[in-house]
């Protein structure tokens, strides 16, 4: 992805530029429900980095491929709603220049 | 009793990234790490899955550069048995052929072997020839795209899954399968096959002193494929168009709409 | 069933910096190490701001100076304030260096390298899930169902610190004890990157920003210049961003690469890699009741061992230090006979003689006074604004103290704005 002075990049092209091992099964997982039912703010589409969580009708749409694994959206989800662990063999995100 | 199996394993640049520089137009590889080849970990998987039902052993074997060691180490972290890394320079440059010719002349080493098993492609070259290949050198049945295998009277039950059904074939031992991709889920590396790695270096190496393979078999002079001329592929050129609005059906309706123009049919 | 799988003298849950330092010095020591991580390889989880203080390292690797994968030796500080366009920056440049750029992965990478030649042994792949205890000692890890027996665990696992909260050895993390760190390495021509910063080769830019860099949320943003790369990333309290987020962090983050200077600064760049962190903001207010207990000690981020004066942020230093020290521990109660609290307790006293528990005290203040939003709002748009009327002159120039005067007017008193400023210099 090229960075050009003054044009904004999408965070999907941002992604695409790091390394990935993306594991088959999820490694977070989130209980739509209660952000259906107890959740007006959803501030985790706006602070997930990764741009995981999206608004969807009426709920949250999560995908986990992108997961920086940073924990934010464990933090700040003021209702338990995600089950939230590290990947298994060594997969997800590889930093080379972290 | 039990199955003895040997999985074939390729070391391959991890190709889900594509980070093009736009000054040059090539591919970006400063710092892109290798993984094993994503078909072969299904592979490993049906392996063990068989190993846990029948007994036996699993092998892998890897035609590669040294540093392929990292790749075996991981599938031994799966649990497989014993793991081989051939790696001579002499084996460089290599096409399917040589590389299935080496293959075989290794797995010849290591009879008696009752079931080869590989993945049925690699993310790099997907040629899909090397099971083929190196079961016609071995002279022994082979069959791609399988999901799932029984052991039964001394025969391979392997299945393979079409759209509408799903085909059972028959083989004897020993034979090869090559395994369609995510057919399972690879299982997660344990801590104690790992360990054991780390703790006892049980990683073999062969080099060509090991196989004593003719140079005119092997590497870049075993090599009779040539690619003839590489043709950049032709661009269509892109519409620019953007749907602006929010609603979803709306969307889709758009979007049919504008295939609809450029002659999609409906059946 | 839990299946045994083997027994050593130390457990090192993590091979970042913390980790991989514990497990160096212990080795050469002669004590029998493994470090669990659960990257692909040492460092690949990794990811910070870009600077690392050089002293400490020093003192933990005897061969850190000609050895470390070190980008470049920061010889200029930059810190300043931005509105709009407009920025009043405070610059020190010296030839001397304390501090490098660096990436944290090939760091991290060559820690455990030197601690993998010392003997440790590093396992890498595999995720620790859960401490292994026995009558409520820690006598080992758990992953998968695999326990790894040890005398002692360090528990080096990071700012998430999940182990310690299954164990009930700390609460729930919370948006307060947190920041959230996102950066972009960008990668520029060496001599672009010399010529743009006014850098000699080998030289370093450490550049920290306040104002309306952070979409209104208190926070900063940082950048370094490493050897071909550009790391320029923002860092924002996460407490705070819960209350007032109104865009998403990455887009704030672009809105910055994308305007005056920085549009110019990092023309022809290419994005080489998106990445996103928390850092541990709470300091000792974080740290766990007891750093020790039978069996266990916390080092790093996971003790919450990070500094922020606003200017600088110390982490790599103060986590592989902190490694050090719990080696040192080990080391002692070893020759004491067991690692019941009472002999790891050595680990807490050692930490007070350093420059860890003493700085973390020090700059205890600061924490709260960072993440006042006058200092990241008001502050910069008042002196940006005097140093306009200072600087922008077109037929009259101002007094300082008119200047002043005019920019306060109707945000604070100048009284209020000594207090406060004095109140920050104090606590720095």
């Amino acid at each position: 992805m090229s960075v050009q002075a003054l044009k904004k990049i999408k965070i999907t092209e941002a992604l695409n530029t790091n390394i990935w091992d993306v594991d088959s099964r999820p490694h977070i997982t989130v209980d739509y429900e209660k952000c259906r039912k107890l959740c007006d703010k959803k501030i985790c589409t706006l602070l997930c980095p990764a741009g995981c969580y999206t608004l969807s009708d009426d709920g949250i749409l999560f995908s986990y491929e992108g997961c920086l694994e940073c924990g934010t959206c464990r933090i700040v989800c003021p209702h338990e709603a995600v089950k939230w662990d590290y990947p298994l063999s060594g997969r997800g995100v590889q930093y080379r220049f972290g | 009793m039990g199955l003895n199996m040997i999985v074939a394993v390729k070391w391959v640049p991890n190709t889900q990234i594509v980070n093009i520089d736009p000054t040059t137009g090539t591919l970006i590889r400063e710092g892109i790490p290798s993984i094993v080849n994503p078909h072969d970990l299904n592979a490993v998987e049906l392996a063990l899955r068989l190993k846990e039902k029948y007994g036996g052993t699993v092998t892998a074997i890897s035609m590669a550069p040294p540093a392929a060691r990292a790749g075996l180490e991981f599938i031994m972290g799966m649990g497989v048995d014993r793991a081989i890394l051939i790696t001579d320079k002499v084996f460089a440059g290599a096409d399917t052929l040589a590389t299935s010719y080496t293959l075989a002349k290794a797995i010849e080493k290591l009879k008696p072997y009752d079931l080869l098993i590989f993945g049925h492609e690699t993310i790099d070259s997907s040629t899909a020839h090397i099971g083929a290949q190196v079961a016609s050198w071995l002279k022994i049945p082979y069959i791609y795209y399988v999901i799932d295998t029984e052991y039964r009277d001394g025969y391979i039950f392997a299945k393979r899954r079409l759209e509408k059904k799903i085909e059972i074939y028959k083989l004897p031992i020993p034979c090869l399968i090559a395994v369609a991709m995510r057919s399972n889920e690879p299982r997660p590396i344990k801590l104690e096959y790992k360990l054991r790695v780390k703790l006892e270096n049980p990683l073999e190496v062969w080099t060509n002193n090991e196989l004593q393979l003719s140079r005119a078999c092997i590497g870049l002079r075993g090599s009779p494929t040539r690619v003839e001329k590489a043709v950049p592929t032709p661009t269509i050129p892109r519409k620019k168009m953007k749907y602006e609005g929010q609603d979803v059906k709306e969307a889709v309706k758009w979007l049919v709409d504008k295939l609809l123009e450029e002659g999609l049919k409906i059946i | 069933m839990l299946n045994i799988v083997g027994k050593f003298d130390v457990v090192v849950v993590g091979a970042g910096p913390a980790g991989s330092s514990a497990a160096y010095t212990l080795s050469k020591n002669g004590f029998k190490v493994v470090v669990i991580e659960r990257g692909r390889t040492a460092g690949s989880k990794n990811l910070y701001g870009g600077r690392v203080y050089s002293k400490p390292l020093e003192e933990i690797y005897p061969e850190f100076k000609r050895e470390a994968p070190i980008e470049r030796w920061v010889k200029r500080e930059r810190f300043s304030m931005m509105v709009g366009g407009e920025l009043l920056t405070l610059e020190y440049y010296s030839r001397n260096s304390t501090s490098f750029t660096a990436y944290l992965s090939r760091l991290a990478g060559w820690m455990a390298q030197k601690a993998e030649e010392a003997g440790a042994i590093i396992v890498t792949d595999v995720r620790v899930d859960d401490l292994y205890t026995e009558d409520g000692i820690v006598k080992g890890i758990v992953s998968g169902g695999d326990v790894l027996k040890a005398d002692v665990v360090v528990d080096a696992e990071g700012v998430n610190r999940l182990i310690l909260e299954r164990h009930g050895l700390v609460p729930k993390l919370l948006p307060r004890q947190v920041a959230l760190g996102v950066k972009e390495t960008i990668r520029l021509d060496k001599q672009k990157i010399e010529d743009r910063f006014g850098l000699l080769p080998e030289e370093g830019l450490a550049w920290f920003i306040i104002g309306n860099v952070t979409g209104g949320l208190p926070g900063g943003a940082f950048l370094y210049t490493n050897t071909t790369t550009v790391s320029l990333g923002m860092v924002v309290f996460l407490e705070e961003a819960c209350k007032k987020v109104q865009k998403h962090v990455f887009d704030i983050l672009e809105d910055l690469r994308t305007s005056q200077p920085f549009s110019d600064i990092l023309k022809d760049g290419v994005l080489v890699e998106y990445g996103a962190h928390l850092t541990p903001e709470a300091g000792l207010d974080m740290a766990p009741k007891k750093l020790y207990t039978d069996g266990l000690l916390v080092v790093g981020d996971a003790a919450g061992f990070l500094l922020n004066l606003g200017y600088t942020v110390r982490g790599v230093d103060f986590a592989a230090y902190s490694g050090y020290l719990a080696a040192k521990t080990i080391i002692k109660a070893h020759s004491e006979g067991n690692f019941k609290a009472e002999n790891l307790s050595v680990y807490q006293k050692l930490l007070e003689e350093s420059f860890i528990i003493r700085e973390l005290r020090r700059h205890r203040k600061i924490a709260k006074l960072l993440r006042s939003s006058e200092l990241f709002t008001t502050y910069p748009e008042i002196f940006v604004d005097v140093a306009r009327k200072l600087f922008n002159i077109e037929y009259t120039s101002p007094t300082l103290l008119q200047s002043i005067r005019e920019s306060i007017k109707g945000k604070t008193s100048l009284l209020s704005l000594i207090v406060k400023m004095l109140s920050l210099v104090r606590a720095l």
